[in-house]
């Protein structure tokens, strides 16, 4: 193994980040996806953010461009956010115009700072996973052509941020944004009696979570419809197990996930919408439900109030009234943990 | 010399060998055979999945690495630039609009779009079966995957690197990231995965090892896949940021410098991924998706200067609406003077955020939280708070590295194959779980006490009882 770990920091690190390491007070952003950081020496740094093209594919070509502009506007540094945007940091302040043109040269707006719509997170989808129910990419596209306007300017509550997983091992974080699109499976794995043959059943047994797996005799295995969860754990045990069914699968929308502890706290997105349509390229019926949430929320939230924070004040009885949403027994949790989503007491909002 | 070998019982492939006096000699090692004698691996050379490993001892002469995958398949064809291609409608539709396009990208690489274009419209994906696996010499950091669709292409495979800390790169570093690419993949950069991860994209089989070299050259080491420590994602920090509690980015080196064996060797129950935040902005979403997540935190009140906050109000801040949109209602403004209750502040940062007159405390150090995932078993967890408040104190962090190690000795010794970290504190409990590390219990561990008085007693609490009554 070749084992050198991570380089040295400052291998990588632009001089204007290393004269001021921990000494920063104080940032704004100073105009969509700018912002001034002021160190206690009194220097301004200043970052310009754009977004990426979805599932943070960027071909070679695009990245030695990329390469030409920072060493341009940054003396040789660039940055990826943990959005996968790009950051130019160290831009001088009389070239962010400069900065933010030559951008744009490349295919790449500036903005997703702050209370505006950021970055896309999503994973591969069908550009290269086995599992995904959906296109992450694709619908990732689709939302971010129509929010391109919003990307690059600031009237939101506050930040708006998108996830997108093609399937529940959700590498795409879902769950964890303002608004998740989860791709889902609706059916069973089709078993491949002669494929599971291939394969050691106790691996395909054992992995299934809700224990819906049983051997077959003399060399398969059975999937109980009643447990399965369409999970895919099995999937990635055995060629002979898939699951992947252009006429069932589909998206789930979920709401109000955020990391910070401000408003609400920490949480997970909770089911809005169970189930829309694969329509590729575009999914408009996503796009359209997204959108409409979006339109909701910046109508009725406070300044700084993320969508989970917002939905924490009004109440969901408001958020499905408003949004027009309908409620079904599927957004009533009877998995596991479901004590934690039911309602006791009747403080009802009507 | 004589050799331990692991090889795959389907195709006979020796996927990892060891120095049998080594192996005797080396607990990691010993740690990592175990791991491949019980647990599932992916044979990078047939593809099948398999817990059965043979084991072979066999005297070898010192040499190079075994010949790799000689009876693999062909490897991975890729379509050449420039080339005439199939029509791709559905693809061509995606590169219009304003947002920079995947598959604008993807068509100035060598990656076979038909793979993606007979995804979206059979809606299904064109790709088949692979995983994480391991090759001689590199234990971690290759993901293959074979393709569904033979007429289209064989199959791509991975090679993931972590990211320098920051995620910033020089030009140099990234060109060669680029070179690398450009030479061994299809051309395509994947910047990042979503645990901060560089991947190489369609990298044929018997050039995996070369890819590997080229970019530890290039200052990226590879790994973060499997049953391991993946990367550890930080926060910018003191890099760029004010908010910064602790010395974020010094921590995520000096994690790879203590743990750097448990990030490339995989030997885990299951992969276990750190998220470390310098405060409770958490700008790595740690409290969602780490199961170990470090969160930098202060405990006394935070501070407010006066004065700024005067100038602050006299220039339009909006001090009101801040005090008003406190989550436990601890800030009081009465139109000239500020107070926070430090009773009431739960330390959320959000006046902190909000106006340059207010900073944090002081007393600074992290919690530490376990058990955070996405899927597992029991579905999206959040991670508990383990230990509300540990010293963060650079270069070593040893106190916050000994609890992260104690967390996944007890994980390893006591989980089952396949069970994620969250599982396995829930099927525990979380009393239970914090006994095995060894933590103090502590209202911060807790939304409340329980309500059940269904609790045990060791023999010997019961024994001093008993002893009294005596």
């Amino acid at each position: 193994m070749p084992g050198i770990g991570v380089a040295p920091m400052e291998a990588n690190l632009p001089p204007i980040v290393r004269r001021n390491y921990g000494a920063w007070v104080w940032h704004e952003v100073i105009r969509p996806g700018v912002l001034k950081h002021v160190s206690k020496s009194g220097e301004a740094c200043f970052t310009v953010r754009a977004g990426m093209p979805p599932n943070a594919r960027v071909s070679t070509a695009l990245a030695r461009r990329i390469c030409e502009v920072a060493n341009r506007f940054c003396g040789g540094y660039l940055r990826i956010t943990r959005r996968h945007s790009l950051e130019l940091v160290g831009v001088a302040e009389a070239e962010l115009g400069a900065a933010i043109a030559a951008l744009r040269e490349i295919g790449l707006a500036v903005g997703g700072a702050d209370r505006t719509f950021h970055n896309i997170v999503c994973c591969t989808g069908w550009i290269h996973c086995q599992f995904a129910a959906t296109d992450a990419p694709a619908i990732a596209k689709a939302i971010s052509d129509g929010l391109w306007e919003d990307f690059q300017s600031e009237g939101y509550p506050a930040k708006l941020k998108i996830s997108i997983a093609a399937c529940v091992n959700q590498c795409g974080e879902g769950s964890t944004a303002d608004i998740g699109v989860i791709g889902i499976h609706r059916d069973l794995p089709r078993v491949n009696d002669a494929e599971v043959a291939k394969c050691e059943v106790p691996l395909i047994v054992s992995i299934c979570p809700t224990g819906a797996i049983r051997p077959k005799p003399p060399k398969s295995v059975q999937v109980d419809p009643r447990r399965c969860i369409h999970c895919v754990a099995c999937v990635g045990q055995c060629v002979g197990m898939p699951i992947g069914d252009p006429e069932t699968d589909g998206v789930a929308i979920y709401v109000g996930g955020k990391a910070g502890n401000q408003g609400s706290g920490p949480a997970f997105g909770k089911l809005a919408i169970p189930y829309l349509p694969n329509r590729p390229p575009r999914w408009p019926e996503v796009v359209q439900a997204v959108t409409g949430i979006i339109g909701v929320w910046t109508k009725g939230a406070r300044r700084d109030e993320r969508i989970g924070d917002w939905i924490s004040r009004i109440g969901w009885e408001r958020f499905f009234d408003k949004t027009g949403l309908p409620v079904s027994d599927k957004h009533l949790d009877g998995y596991v943990l479901w004590p934690m989503a039911a309602r006791t007491g009747v403080r009802f909002r009507w | 010399m004589l050799m331990v070998q692991l090889a795959c019982p389907r195709c006979g492939f020796v996927i990892e060998q060891y120095g049998a006096a080594q192996l005797e000699a080396d607990t990691q090692k010993q740690k990592r055979y175990q791991y491949l004698r019980k647990k599932q691996t992916l044979c990078p050379s047939c593809l099948s999945q398999t817990a059965k490993l043979e084991e072979r001892r066999v005297e070898v002469e010192a040499g190079p690495q075994a010949e790799l995958m000689a009876e693999a398949e062909a490897p991975p064809e890729a379509v050449p630039a420039g080339e005439a291609v199939a029509p791709t409608p559905l693809c061509d539709e995606l590169e219009r609009g304003p947002w920079p396009s995947h598959v604008t990208e993807l068509k100035q690489t060598r990656y076979h779009m038909q793979m993606y274009e007979e995804g979206l419209r059979q809606k299904r994906t064109q790709w088949g079966f692979g995983g994480y696996t391991s090759i001689p010499g590199v234990a971690s950091g290759i993901l293959m995957r074979a393709s569904a669709r033979p007429d289209i292409a064989k199959g791509a495979n991975l090679v993931r690197a972590f990211c320098p800390s920051g995620t910033f790169y020089s030009t140099q570093t990234f060109r060669a990231l680029c070179d690398v690419a450009d030479r061994h993949g299809y051309g395509i950069l994947h910047l990042h995965a979503t645990t901060c991860d560089i991947e190489v994209l369609g990298v044929p089989k018997e050039e995996l090892r070369a890819t590997v070299d080229e970019l530890v050259a290039a200052g990226l080491d590879v790994g973060s896949t499997g049953d391991a420590y993946r990367n550890c994602q930080e926060c910018i920090g003191p890099l760029r940021c004010e908010m910064v509690l602790v010395d974020s980015v010094a921590m995520r080196q000096a994690y790879f410098t203590r743990f750097l064996d448990d990030v490339q060797y995989p030997r885990f129950p299951h992969k276990i991924k750190f998220k470390l935040s310098g405060c409770p902005n958490d700008c790595t979403r740690s409290q969602q998706k780490g199961d170990i997540a470090i969160v930098g935190v202060f405990r006394d009140p935070p501070t407010i200067d006066a004065a700024r906050l005067e100038g602050w109000v006299a220039g339009g801040g909006d001090i009101a609406h801040i005090v008003r949109m406190c989550p436990t209602r601890a800030m009081e403004w009465d139109g000239r003077r500020l107070a926070i209750d430090a009773d009431g502040c739960v330390r959320c940062m959000y006046c902190i955020n909000k106006c340059p007159a207010v900073r944090p405390g002081g007393d600074r150090g992290v919690a530490v939280l376990a058990g955070g995932k996405m899927r597992g078993k029991y579905g999206p967890l959040q991670p508990f708070v383990i230990a509300p408040f540990v010293p963060a104190v650079p270069p070593d962090f040893t106190e916050v590295f000994d609890l992260c190690a104690k967390i996944t000795d007890v994980y390893d010794e006591h989980a089952r194959r396949k069970e994620r970290l969250g599982d396995f504190i829930y099927r525990t409990g979380i009393d239970q779980f914090c006994r095995l590390v060894g933590v103090p219990s502590a209202p911060q561990q807790m939304v409340s006490p329980r309500i059940n008085p269904f609790y045990h007693w060791t023999p010997e609490e019961l024994q001093a009882s008993r002893k009294e009554a005596d």
